[in-house]
């Protein structure tokens, strides 16, 4: 890893102002789960690392009943997975929070560092010239793609590594961003970006933009939701795919609801058409079935990660007919 | 494949046959490593100074001088001796470096040391009593909770984490409270029950003292 | 007490060892099965238990000496290039930096058979040694490393074993991609003749991933000069070994080196040699006169320190209608990558089962990754995944229950040698191992589980030697305190050697535990004994400790004969007392016997007996696998386990357990998960940390059943004990496979067996 200065800013302000003047040498530094693996390997090589841990007031859980809940930028996920008012209004944040790394990242990373997490991609991680780093090509098209995109991908196939994106996608969250000495609130469905029109970012913070604040709308009172996490370890794999659940329905048919797939695409994945089939659709095997073979209908599978299709649909039937 | 149409950017196979396999090492690597070295000639120019840290570990203040880029588990076990805390991935993977930050446990090779500055740092020297083991160590020889050995300080602050929060844990509270502790000799079975039998040895305790 | 030098032979990790040495003339009597014993095979705690629950435990990666340097490595990012030239002057700027060694300025030093050098001009995989640095500081060596300018020529390369056999692929040494330029042939009987007697011939092929050791601690030493003298601290499970070959390579006499090792964390065959690291420490230290850490990260673990070779086995056999096997035929070839070694995995099908045509014919395959090594059980694991699997399919196909057609073929002498065992369980392993899995009650028919969630039982053999051998020896000192201390040139890598020494001292002269220290790991102040590898440390030492302490309970008796005035015949001895039979009141304690001797001390020294001549020493097992397979997912998760193993004697219940347990996880790892996975495009490495290498965690542990069938080997040495560590990792993964059959009538043929491959087998066969 190479030295850096550790700047600790009083405030957004100052710390977003460091980030905007040094673009390219400054880093934002959180919980620092992923940074610092980034830094050790030399993938990024900051000058000035920015703690924006020294900013006060940006940890916290707020739930206001009818209004939803709200959370600091640095709250742990650890946090998270405790809180009682999310185990009770939003379980499916706490089943996503704890299905992240293991015990001991998940007292560090924050909520806001899990969103801005840099791929898990291989060839991203080791030693080659990919795309994402600056270079010219994309190795794992042809190369070792097993845990790679199905959809959504190219220039770039990775997935996007968050477990927290693909719920607070189906929970219709949205942030608030400070920049430019000013806060500017963005839906989360709009947060992400396809390698398709920027192949070395993951999302749209400009320089000097800082996330503060998830806010989560408050559920219906007949909402029901899941998440399920499919993994080759119990423990500390990303998600092979992920699937986010928000239903509203009345005896066993579907009023309204979300689905959202991680694992498959480089942004957490939400095909807005599929989830215009959800209403009416009757929670029961035939129907289910039917629904869920529309999923990644548009899925172009490279040669290691065929598999993912059928994984998400199964786990998504089983996951809906649960609820 | 029917991928390297309009958004599959470049196929490899066909950038291999365009230039063939014996320069593309070359071309991968020569300007990375060109770069790198610029760039730390660029960053050696810059002055990095040392910081001031202090310390508080094992209840004892420690008045340190560090790199920002130290990692608590550097500062802890070349600074202040304490090797009972042991690094083998220095990735946050395995866990063999676990150590309680405000009684929580985390990787000190995945934490920078400024990061633990104000807080509590408890590592497996921390919990004894002189030369007296804490009951957890006592469960993890009386179960043989260990083979090599390398991994079970980490392994006994991470349960030491786990008791802390939740002093009755079922089994799979085990399972999931010491699940960020990778042991290669594979000595799971008797690591779980050393820390439910240090669970329920507490619980008897406290029960004879009501 | 008298000795003689002898001839023997047994088989370690690489296979046939011969040796010479000295032995006891009179063997003891080994004690029956029926011993009573009071401390061996019980469920002793670790002697060594304190040290590592406080982390006292001074590993190798811990060691710190006064002045001490750190060296890093720099190595080669590429697969296959020549060095055109190596600049290192920047580096050499850097403030701290203290030395730094390339081929131009390291002396010429043989590797690996003299196919290559410490710095070689050629790199021949991602990982190979370029250059060392040693600076002030780790943090100003990794520094430094990044200032050093390598110009290479890059070359072609290969990274896939089939696309090496080919005789245009690129050359990874100018004599050729296979070792020896051949294969490796066995055969015996007329197999073609087999073949055609044969009522049912099944043939397919079966293959297994490259899987890397990752020990927790890392590859590491610390070197310190007194002069000519070299001290270094290995983390090594070869200290004899790591001794020599320092010596050779720095031509210094072996007695001028010495090697430390008191506990290490994990080594699984991978540090059974010495490494170039410990050398090029050496080198730059005694040049600049200060100690050198060298401790390898864990991508170099990843890359460099050794793997279990891949394998491809083309496997056939046939078999008349009742299931006797009459002919087996092997062909397969492994990666063993840049450096020779060999990937040899046929031995579980030379000899698990009687059958009187058997013929191999095995590639070792070089190419440029990383080299392979001993891996728990080299060969015996990849071959039992790929035959044991085979021996389901062909069940299947006789419509025989697995368990029948292993029980039909079972041999009572060793099919290669015809030499009988000098003990067999099988059978008992079987029996026992399949009354507590439900063999019988809960197996169904292969496939006919419905439902989402579909369980399954399928079983496999285990083979292996592990009887150890000579020569082992161990000196023992009897203090005045009646305190004792045992010595033994041996290794405890986390399998309970000091422990069980001092059980075996505590049972003969029925000393407390307590009351024994163990020193071992110490090449200067103990005796030699071999390297703790082919599960051969318990069988080759424990007589050695035996034969010691038996020698000083007739020292003692013969002195307290003398003392209390009378024949040695006439001298009980009990609990470190000595009486007079004929006057039990004329007593005398081991205190009182040394205080008159004017000695301090007595001290013995015992030696391994020979092993018995005509016969072989294997150990034997089977284990049985319950699963649940997933098939929404294709995810395996592995319910029970049950190990039934014919080890010999148990001499410690806790640690031999425990060693079972972490064999079953590390061969579920290898069933289901670990897999070093290779950019072929690149030759370059994508797993090089344990996130993408997906170790086995906690997460993953079934319930484990141990069975041992076996209470003692009375014809192999005066401890009857045979080694388990490799036994325990052998026949897991084709028992899992066996068993995900089981549940799915679906037969996954290459490891790991991951959820998307049995997804896809699922779909494809619906």
């Amino acid at each position: 890893m190479k030295n850096f200065n550790y700047i600790q800013p009083k405030s957004l302000k100052e710390a977003s102002d460091i980030l905007k003047k040094k673009p390219h040498e400054a880093m934002l530094y959180a919980g620092g789960t992923d940074a610092l693996g980034l830094m050790k390997q030399d993938i990024i090589k900051p000058e000035e690392v920015v703690n924006l841990k020294s900013v006060p007031g940006l940890n916290y859980i707020s739930y206001t009943n009818g209004k939803g809940l709200r959370i600091g930028a640095l709250t742990e996920l650890a946090e998270i997975a405790e809180n009682p008012v999310i185990s009770e209004k939003y379980p499916i944040l706490r089943h996503a929070a704890l299905a992240v790394a293991s015990p001991q990242l998940r007292n560090l990373g924050t909520i806001a560092g899990n969103l801005c997490q840099r791929p898990r991609c291989w060839y991203y991680r080791e030693e080659f010239n990919c795309l994402r780093k600056g270079g010219d090509m994309c190795y794992a098209f042809d190369g070792q793609n097993k845990y790679h995109c199905v959809i959504g991908g190219g220039p770039c196939f990775i997935v996007h590594p968050s477990d927290l994106a693909v719920v607070l996608l189906a929970l219709d969250a949205k942030l608030t961003v400070f920049g430019d000495r000013k806060t500017r609130t963005v839906q989360l469905k709009d947060f992400f970006v396809s390698p398709g029109d920027d192949y070395q970012h993951e999302n749209n913070l400009k320089a000097g933009e800082i996330i503060t604040e998830i806010q989560i709308p408050e559920l219906p009172q007949d909402a029901k939701s899941a998440f399920v996490k499919f993994r080759e370890r119990g423990v500390w794999d990303f998600a092979v795919v992920s699937v986010g659940a928000v239903i509203r329905k009345e005896g066993s048919k579907v009023i309204s609801g979300k689905l959202a797939f991680g694992g498959v695409a480089p942004i957490p994945w939400m095909d807005e058409s599929l989830n215009a089939k959800l209403p009416g659709v009757a929670l029961s095997e035939e129907p289910v079935a039917q629904l869920v073979s529309e999923i990644l209908k548009k899925a172009e599978p490279l040669s290691k990660n065929a598999y993912k299709v059928p994984l998400v649909r199964n786990l998504t039937k089983r996951l809906l007919l649960e609820l | 494949m029917s991928k390297d149409s309009k958004k599959g950017g470049i196929s490899r196979r066909k950038f291999l046959q365009g230039v063939g396999s014996g320069i593309i090492g070359s071309y991968v690597l020569t300007p990375g490593i060109a770069k790198a070295a610029e760039a730390l000639k660029k960053n050696s120019e810059k002055l990095i100074l040392s910081v001031p840290l202090t310390l508080k570990v094992n209840g004892k203040q420690a008045h340190l001088l560090v790199e920002p880029r130290t990692t608590l588990a550097e500062v802890l076990r070349e600074k202040l001796g304490l090797t009972g805390t042991k690094v083998a991935c220095n990735n946050g993977e395995c866990g063999g470096c676990t150590v309680l930050l405000d009684k929580k446990a985390v990787y000190s090779c995945h934490i920078l040391a400024l990061d633990a500055e104000g807080k509590e740092v408890t590592t497996i020297e921390g919990i004894m009593k002189g030369e007296n083991l804490h009951p957890i160590q006592q469960a993890f020889i009386d179960h043989d909770g260990l083979q090599c050995g390398f991994c079970t300080p980490g392994q006994v602050m991470a349960a030491e984490a786990l008791l802390l929060k939740n002093p009755k844990p079922t089994r799979q509270d085990v399972l999931e409270g010491m699940s960020g502790n990778v042991c290669r000799c594979a000595a799971y079975p008797n690591i779980i029950e050393s820390v439910l039998a240090a669970a329920e040895k507490a619980g008897s305790e406290t029960a004879e003292l009501k | 007490m008298a000795r003689k030098i002898v001839k023997s032979r047994y088989y370690g990790d690489e296979g046939l060892i011969e040796t010479m040495a000295e032995v006891p003339v009179d063997k003891l009597k080994a004690w029956g099965p029926d011993a009573e014993l009071k401390v061996v095979g019980k469920p002793v705690s670790r002697l060594d238990g304190y040290e590592k629950v406080t982390g006292k435990a001074a590993f190798t990666f811990d060691v710190s000496l006064p002045r001490m340097t750190y060296a890093k490595i720099l190595r080669s990012m590429v697969p296959h290039a020549k060095i055109r030239s190596i600049d290192t002057s920047e580096a050499e700027d850097l403030p701290g930096v203290l030395k730094i060694l390339t081929h131009k300025n390291c002396p010429v030093i043989p590797w690996h058979w003299g196919t290559t050098v410490l710095f070689d001009t050629e790199v021949r995989y991602q990982g190979d040694e370029v250059a060392c640095v040693v600076a002030e500081s780790m943090q100003i060596a990794e520094d430094a490393l990044s200032l050093i300018k390598v110009d290479y020529e890059i070359l072609p390369f290969v990274s896939d074993p089939s696309e090496a056999m080919k005789a245009e692929a690129p050359k990874v040494h100018a004599w050729g991609n296979i070792i020896d330029g051949k294969p490796s042939l066995y055969s015996r009987g007329d197999v073609e003749k087999g073949f055609q007697d044969s009522d049912v011939i099944f043939e397919d092929t079966y293959s297994t991933q490259v899987v890397v050791h990752n020990p927790t601690e890392a590859h590491c030493s610390v070197v310190s000069w007194d002069g000519d003298k070299l001290t270094v601290w290995d983390s090594t499970q070869a200290l004899f070994g790591v001794r020599d070959a320092i010596a050779k390579s720095l031509s210094m006499p072996a007695s001028k080196v010495r090697v430390i090792k008191k506990f290490m964390g994990g080594g699984f065959g991978g540090k059974l040699e010495a490494g170039k690291y410990s050398v090029i420490a050496a080198l730059i230290s005694k040049e600049i006169g200060r100690p050198v850490r060298i401790a390898l990260d864990r991508k170099e673990m990843n890359l460099s320190v050794g793997n279990r070779p891949d394998s491809v086995q083309k496997l056939k056999a046939g078999a008349k209608k009742d299931g006797t096997l009459l002919a087996l035929s092997h062909y397969s070839f492994g990666n063993v990558g840049a450096y020779p070694n060999d990937a040899d995995c046929s031995w579980p099908l030379r000899t698990l089962y009687k059958c009187p045509n058997v013929r191999t014919e095995e590639y070792s395959v070089l190419t440029n990754l990383g080299r392979a090594r001993a891996y728990r059980a080299p060969g015996h694991v990849q071959g039992t995944f790929a035959f044991e699997s085979m021996m389901d399919d062909l069940a299947e196909k006789l419509g025989l229950d697995p368990l029948e057609l292993r029980r039909k073929n079972y041999t009572e002498i060793d099919p290669v040698s015809n030499r009988p065992y000098t003990s067999k369980l099988i059978l008992d392993a079987y029996q026992k191992g399949s009354e507590a899995i439900g063999w019988k009650e809960k197996r169904k028919p292969a496939g006919s589980e419905k439902g989402r969630f579909r369980r399954g039982i399928g079983m496999a053999s285990q083979i292996w030697w592990g009887g150890g051998g000579p020569p082992a020896y161990a000196t023992i000192k009897l203090n005045e305190d009646a305190s004792l201390h045992v010595m033994a040139g041996t290794q405890d890598l986390g399998t309970g050697t000091y422990t069980f020494l001092a059980q075996i001292a505590s049972e003969v002269l029925e000393l407390p535990i307590e009351k024994i220290q163990v020193t071992i790991g110490d090449t200067e102040t103990c005796p030699y004994c071999s390297l703790s590898g082919g599960s051969m440390t318990a069988p080759s030492v424990s007589p050695a400790v035996r034969d010691a302490s038996e020698q000083m309970k007739r020292k003692l008796i013969s002195a307290a004969g003398a003392i209390l005035e009378t024949s040695e015949s006439n001298v009980k001895y009990s609990a470190g007392k000595m009486s007079r039979l004929d006057d039990p009141a004329k007593i005398i304690s081991i205190s009182e016997v040394i205080e008159k001797l004017d000695e301090k001390m007595i001290v013995t020294t015992g030696a391994r007996e020979a092993n018995p001549e005509g016969y072989e020493i294997n150990t034997f097992g089977a284990q049985f696998a319950e699963v649940e397979v997933d098939t929404d997912t294709g995810k395996v998760r592995v319910i029970k386990v049950v190990a039934a193993h014919d080890i010999g004697r148990v001499l410690n219940q806790k640690t031999l357990f425990n060693q079972l347990h972490g064999g079953i996880i590390q061969g579920i790892g290898y069933a289901l998960m670990e897999e070093r996975v290779v950019d072929t495009y690149t030759g370059k490495v994508l797993t090089t940390n344990i996130h993408d290498y997906k170790i086995p965690t906690i997460m993953e542990t079934p319930q484990i059943e141990v069975i041992i069938v076996s209470s003692g080997d009375l014809l192999i040495s005066n401890t009857g004990v045979k080694g388990v560590g490799e036994p325990a990792i052998i026949p897991t993964a084709a028992a899992i496979a066996n068993a995900v059959y089981n549940a799915t009538g679906v037969r996954i043929k290459s490891l790991p067996i991951t959820a998307d491959k049995v997804l896809m087998a699922l779909s494809e066969k619906n």
